[in-house]
């Protein structure tokens, strides 16, 4: 059963065969994937931390560009609230004013539209008085004496008396 | 029964060879290139198919190697994954029906191991030169009887630890099978199943084992 012989030495030659083979057929290529393989995951990892790190890189950028970009929206919305404020009461004033130019235009029409009535009711008075001269003294005057007449009527009237008409 | 034990012999240039050991060898070289062929064929960086089983067994081994044999171990790395490959190849040979294992014939085994121990002592003379024969005379002199002892034990040990194992498994594989009846097969299965284990462990042992043995002699 058990015999040495020169099986053993074809046994090793065999392996070493063997062993040479698997040396250039597998060996070597699967190592070198292997590398490739640890090399591509190492430089994942790499890149990835490169990556996290530009990533938080511009996260703190926008961070700070947004705190900024608030800051001055919020000056901008003051500005804007100083601004209206300003204009609303220049134009408050200037409402006033117009108010007052106003008021006064009207003051001035009135008085402008009193005096014509009041010169309306002066002729209408003349008028009238003619009539009722005429109709009381039943004489029919000249012309020339009527306006004498007349002249002397409404000299003779007495201004305070149209104040009072007022 | 007969038959367990019984080798056909050829002779060629004088010698006598094991035919049936021979063959069965070449047949555990062939499916070791084709595996690794299959394995290699299409390599991805995520692996598939036998490409895995390949990378498990090198990375696993790499790992191994890097612990026992230092940054020297690399140089072993090909030899060590061929000897794993080969020797857990012939031992699972023998588990299929009408084959057998060639490392249930000693010459195998104690080719192997012999060889082992000759990459050994002529990696440690590369490497360490002086130091390493002088290594076998410590921590005294008289040690070297002991250390020369220890030295003729490795290949004794690793040749018969691996032959009388897969022997055993082989030849009780088919006691069982004269001895239980075949509407019975719970018994073989068993076995069976046990000797896929014995045969993955011994070629683990035996690969662990001489990466040990080399790597102390090359170890820096």
């Amino acid at each position: 059963m058990i015999e040495i012989n020169a099986t053993m030495v074809a046994q090793v030659l065999n392996f070493l065969i063997l062993a040479a083979i698997l040396r250039a057929l597998a060996y070597k290529p699967v190592a070198r994937m292997l590398q490739q393989r640890s090399d591509k995951i190492r430089e994942t990892i790499d890149k990835a931390d490169a990556d996290k790190k530009a990533a938080e890189e511009t996260l703190r950028q926008y961070k700070s560009q947004l705190a900024d970009a608030q800051r001055r929206a919020q000056e901008i919305v003051d500005k804007a609230e100083l601004t209206a404020r300003q204009e609303r009461e220049v134009l408050v004033a200037e409402t006033k004013k117009e108010i007052d130019r106003m008021k006064q235009n009207a003051q001035a029409e009135i008085e402008n539209e009193r005096n014509r009535a009041f010169e309306q009711m002066k002729a209408e008075i003349v008028s009238l008085s003619l009539a009722a001269a005429e109709k009381i003294v039943e004489k029919n005057l000249t012309s020339k004496e009527n306006d004498k007449l007349v002249g002397d009527f409404i000299s003779g009237l007495d201004k305070d008396m149209f104040d009072e008409a007022k | 029964m007969e038959h367990i034990g019984v080798r056909e012999t050829v002779q060629f240039m004088g010698l006598t060879f094991n035919w049936g050991t021979l063959c069965m060898t070449w047949l555990a070289m062939a499916v070791v290139i084709v595996i690794s062929c299959l394995a290699v064929r299409s390599l991805k960086v995520i692996p598939k198919g036998w490409q895995n089983f390949i990378e498990i067994v090198v990375v696993w081994l790499q790992g191994q190697m890097e612990n026992m044999m230092g940054k020297r171990g690399k140089l072993f790395a090909p030899f060590i994954v061929s000897l794993f490959l080969f020797l857990l190849t012939c031992n699972l040979l023998g588990l299929i029906p009408f084959l057998e294992s060639p490392t249930n014939d000693l010459n195998t085994t104690l080719g192997m191991a012999l060889m082992v121990v000759c990459i050994v002592h002529i990696s440690g003379l590369y490497f360490k030169g002086g130091h390493y024969i002088a290594h076998f005379f410590q921590p005294f002199a008289p040690f070297v009887v002991i250390n020369m002892i220890e030295e003729i034990a490795k290949p004794i040990t690793l040749a018969f630890r691996l032959f009388g194992n897969i022997l055993a498994g082989e030849i009780l594989i088919i006691v069982l099978l004269h001895l239980v009846p075949i509407w019975m097969p719970i018994p073989s299965v068993l076995w069976l199943a046990f000797s896929i284990f014995i045969s993955c462990v011994h070629a683990v042992i035996f690969t662990m084992l001489s990466m040990a043995y080399i790597g102390n002699a090359v170890k820096e």
